[in-house]
């Protein structure tokens, strides 16, 4: 089953378009990570998941159903925002007390024993706590929800480093008390933020998907070729090639595998995962967005 | 969802609680005092109607301002308490958190805009239950309760324009999705509403009456009834509002050269033989009115004028909430 699916999803705001024909699959189960530059669309991208923007040409099925402000959808969806939205003059506990009025499945219980491990007071206007403590405050809300999918956009923007270790643990222990009826979608700009706690990725640039998929198989598909500088056109024929280097006398490839490599001139080396996002990244936009938007999809 | 209304406006409200208390205690104090001075003339003048009228005035100074916080607490709940219901939630973004939890957007709004509301309500219906006790005096002395600025202050219509100030904020910041230019629209558009209202619409809710009559007599429209206009017609039909500067040059030459201190003024002169010899000429006096029977039906119109628009206004804020991309 799948938890997210989209369809040539976008979303213009007059002029701008902020997403472009955006097709995406996220299984149940998942912990993605939604990367991309600074304005490639994962807010956007994220909030009409949530059903806080409403597209304006494709489709999005979440949860089985599309975004829509129903009870039920709603219930199913645990969405954090990049600002971390809390009533700056009510207290932890105030917010627990109207997340319990506002939901059906509210696990109060769950809320104040992560904050108190934490040591947040739960007393406290929350616009008095620090940026680290009031994202742990808004996480402990969204997991209390015990949301089928989680948004969480930027979570990290406002967190130490010590902090993003308690959010990460925090995000690893939900996980795992769900027992795989959890997703998660996390966006960041930086994918070492990610690259732990993510089994699969979605990658924007420009508005639109460069890449979607699991990442073990997106590693396995791709490589790294080295070899002497020379004619592509032998390697493009097989298979696809989406970054070059090239020095002087010797050239590096990063290919989308579509067979073995048979050249014995070149020398294929496993792909990290940064190096792959990089090199999406900065791929043109025309080629790459549309015949690798599917890459890797998963069954 | 109620309880987040509670919890987000009690401190507010004890605050709205305390005002309201303080300006009760005031008002009851000034209208005892008032009513006990108002019992001493009625009982000093047993009924002897010149020696009423030669009383001064019952109430004076900042206290016979008092009546107009009818008037000002409606603008105010609309500016600190309907500008920044959704315009606030918009600016802090916690809209993202409140239209994300189990609730719809809108259910969240119908309670929430539904308390307010109803907060506006209650509290002009309180403060102008306590100015109406305070005018009784001032009425009966008067006969003004119908009067632009009196009639205002008094009876059902401050709660429409609380009800109403209330929804403007609410919408205007739905708009404006901040609360300063939101503040700015209550304000301005309150006032031009009012002005609008009173002093142009009001007086066309029904058709007035007009009584004429021999133009050497007086006339007053019986009970507390609303005179929009009184003066004198001629025979063919012009009318003259009281006052002499309008009416000297449209008087026959023979009745002018009656006024006292005119160039050339007859002897004998005299106001009385003027209107004497206009009457002789076919002048009539005449009294356009609301009368006094109708001072509650106009209450009313009014009220449901304001809750119209207040209507209107809430569920224009409905449809852009509900599509709106947050």
């Amino acid at each position: 089953m799948t938890a997210i699916e989209t369809h040539e999803l976008s979303k213009r705001y007059r002029r701008v378009s902020a997403l472009t024909e955006c097709s995406v699959t996220v299984p149940e189960g998942r912990v993605c990570a939604l990367v991309g530059p600074n304005g490639a669309g994962k807010t956007t991208l994220l909030r009409l998941l949530a059903g806080l923007a409403r597209p304006t040409g494709g489709t999005a099925s979440v949860l089985g159903g599309a975004p829509r402000q129903d009870p039920a959808f709603l219930a199913g969806i645990g969405f954090l925002a990049q600002e971390i939205p809390l009533y700056r003059r009510l207290t932890a506990e105030d917010h627990i007390r109207i997340g319990a009025h506002l939901n059906p499945r509210w696990d109060a219980v769950l809320a104040r024993t992560r904050l108190e491990e934490l040591r947040i007071p739960l007393d406290q206007r929350v616009g008095t706590l620090s940026g680290g403590q009031r994202a742990q405050v808004a996480l402990a809300l969204t997991l209390a929800k015990r949301p089928r999918l989680l948004l969480l956009d930027e979570p990290f923007a406002a967190l130490d480093p010590l902090a993003r270790r308690n959010f990460l643990a925090t995000l690893t222990s939900a996980m795992a008390d769900a027992a795989g009826d959890l997703t998660v979608v996390l966006s960041s700009h930086l994918v070492t933020d990610l690259e732990r706690v993510c089994d699969h990725i979605i990658l924007l640039a420009g508005s639109r998907v460069q890449l979607c998929g699991d990442i073990d198989t997106l590693l396995a598909e791709h490589k790294v070729l080295v070899g002497p500088r020379k004619d592509t056109a032998p390697i493009e024929r097989t298979h696809t090639v989406v970054q070059t280097a090239a020095t002087a006398r010797q050239s590096t490839l990063l290919v989308h595998l579509n067979g073995p490599v048979i050249d014995p001139a070149y020398e294929a080396e496993d792909v990290t995962l940064e190096e792959l996002v990089l090199a999406y990244m900065g791929a043109d936009e025309a080629s790459a967005g549309k015949h690798l938007t599917t890459v890797g999809e998963g069954s | 969802m109620s309880w987040l209304v509670w919890r987000q406006y009690r401190a507010q409200g004890a605050i709205a609680a305390v005002l309201l208390a303080a300006a009760a205690a005031v008002i009851l104090a000034d209208g005892l005092a008032i009513a006990s001075h108002w019992h001493s003339i009625l009982v000093r003048c047993a009924g002897n109607t010149t020696c009423l009228q030669q009383q001064s005035t019952l109430v004076n100074g900042v206290v016979s301002d008092l009546p107009y916080i009818s008037l000002i607490v409606p603008a105010v709940l609309g500016m600190l308490w309907g500008a920044p219901l959704v315009a606030h939630e918009l600016e802090t973004r916690t809209s993202d958190f409140a239209w994300t939890q189990s609730v719809t957007r809108t259910r969240w709004l119908t309670v929430k805009t539904g308390w307010l509301l109803l907060a506006a309500a209650a509290l002009g219906g309180a403060i102008t239950a306590l100015t109406t006790w305070w005018s009784g005096p001032d009425n009966a002395r008067f006969a003004s309760a119908f009067e632009p600025g009196h009639f205002d202050t008094q009876g059902i219509v401050p709660i429409g324009y609380a009800v109403f100030a209330m929804a403007l904020g609410i919408a205007a910041g739905t708009v404006a999705r901040r609360t300063l230019p939101a503040i700015a629209v209550v304000l301005g558009g309150f006032i031009a509403l009012r002005l609008v209202i009173s002093d142009f619409l009001r007086q066309h809710y029904l058709a007035a009456v007009t009584t004429y009559y021999n133009v050497t007599g007086a006339f007053t429209p019986p009970g507390q009834a609303w005179v929009l206009a009184q003066g004198a017609v001629s025979p063919a039909g012009r009318v003259v509002p009281t006052g002499w500067g309008d009416l000297y040059p449209a008087l026959p030459a023979s009745c002018r050269a009656l006024l006292p201190g005119t160039p050339g003024a007859k002897s004998g002169a005299s106001l009385n033989a003027v209107f004497s010899c206009m009457r002789a000429h076919g002048w009539r006096g005449f009294a356009t009115y609301q009368p006094a029977g109708r001072y509650w039906p106009f209450q009313g119109i009014e009220t449901g004028i304001y809750l119209l628009l207040a209507a209107a206004l809430i569920a224009g804020t409905f449809a852009i909430i509900r599509r709106r991309d947050a």
